[in-house]
């Protein structure tokens, strides 16, 4: 009964894969990474927008005074890098469940692509050059 | 207790389309299961009802259904745990979804099948078979990886109850996942670059939307979710 009593090494074997990466997986990976960031970035956005200060006095000055420090002017831009690309990646999942037409599938994906640069990149310049000082 | 049956029935034969039948049993026991009822039906009302099964305790994996709008194995669903009502008991069986029904409760199986081979679900090793020509010996730790996914017994409850593999059918489906990580996750198995590669591809783990139905519906109780986030774990870190 030698085998069975035996005690065996408690080291998991563990073994390299080699796999070609493709679009899906980093999209994939882009997801979670995002996703968590955003657990961070959005419920803290969340927090001080609506639970710390009142959302009734969400005024231009509000905004003025936070955007006011490059640290918040970089949080929101952080917060948008992340949200967006993830909402509309979540978007093309579920159009792609149902869009079995390559060439559709396509450009849907091309179309909401470009969405996403122009919209971050657009908000990016807005957040970036907001100027604190010109709000009366 | 007496027990109604609404069973969605289709003979290709016949029928344009398929429709609901209606059964009702006397002298039912809360221990019967829904195959026992199935079979009653057959024997004594309706001869033409037809379904697949084999074993009738839980071990072939021939006789998944949708029952109450879940999936399960007739063999194995007791009429106890289908929410008895006083002396009565409804109870709904339909084919599962996603697969194309043949007749009644059968469906076609093969387009499953095809997603099953496409994971070369067989040992591949180039190692010599061990000098005393008997099994070849692994650790305890390295035996426990993949024992959850050892029980499969390909019954397609999992793969037919995901809303992915609904939405489209060239989703290899968490079944064929299932297989793979079996043979992935053995250390001594040399097959998993050629496995992971499938799994890799746009219709592989990434269609996965961690939705949980194929955890649900296992009647072997696999960790189905869990052994897909370990197949993508794997592809994204390169190590198995
Ligand atoms: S993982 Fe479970 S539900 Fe899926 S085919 Fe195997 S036994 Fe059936
Ligand atoms: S008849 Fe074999 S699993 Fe139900």
């Amino acid at each position: 009964m030698a085998a069975i009593t035996e005690k065996t090494s408690d080291r998991m074997t563990v073994r390299r894969v080699q796999i070609e990466g493709n679009r899906e997986r980093y999209a994939w990976l882009f997801m979670r990474l995002s996703g968590v960031a955003m657990l961070v970035l959005a419920v803290g956005h969340m927090v001080i927008q609506h639970v710390l200060n009142s959302s009734t006095n969400l005024t231009l000055q509000f905004v003025a005074v936070q955007w006011s420090s490059w640290g918040w002017k970089a949080y929101d831009i952080f917060l948008l890098w992340m949200a967006i690309p993830h909402g509309i990646r979540g978007l093309f999942n579920i159009l792609s469940d149902y869009v079995h037409n390559p060439g559709l599938k396509r450009t849907i994906g091309i179309l909401l692509t470009l969405f996403v640069v122009a919209t971050v990149i657009w908000a990016t310049i807005a957040i970036s050059l907001f100027d604190s000082a010109m709000i009366p | 207790m007496q027990a109604t049956l609404r069973i969605r029935r289709f003979n290709p034969e016949t029928d344009k389309k398929p429709w609901w039948g209606e059964y009702t049993l006397e002298n039912v026991h809360r221990t019967d299961t829904v195959l026992d009822l199935l079979h009653r039906i057959k024997w004594e009302q309706d001869g033409t009802l037809t379904l697949r099964r084999s074993c009738a305790h839980g071990v072939c994996g021939s006789d998944a259904m949708r029952i109450n709008g879940a999936n399960a194995l007739a063999c194995k669903t007791l009429v106890s745990r289908l929410g008895v009502k006083g002396n009565e008991i409804k109870i709904q069986v339909e084919p599962i979804l996603g697969l194309p029904v043949e007749k009644d409760l059968i469906v076609d199986m093969e387009p499953f099948f095809d997603h099953y081979r496409a994971v070369l679900p067989y040992f591949i090793t180039d190692q010599p078979v061990p000098a005393d020509g008997r099994e070849r010996l692994q650790s305890q730790v390295d035996r426990e990886r993949f024992d959850d996914t050892t029980k499969c017994i390909l019954c397609a409850a999992c793969t037919s109850s995901c809303p992915s593999f609904w939405a489209d059918d060239r989703y290899i489906g968490p079944a064929a996942i299932v297989q793979a990580h079996r043979f992935v996750f053995d250390s001594r198995d040399e097959g998993m670059n050629e496995r992971l590669d499938v799994l890799a591809d746009t219709f592989g783990v990434w269609k996965c939307r961690t939705i949980f139905n194929c955890t649900n519906a296992c009647p072997r109780d696999i960790q189905v979710t869990e052994a897909i986030a370990e197949v993508k774990q794997a592809i994204t870190s390169g190590k198995v």
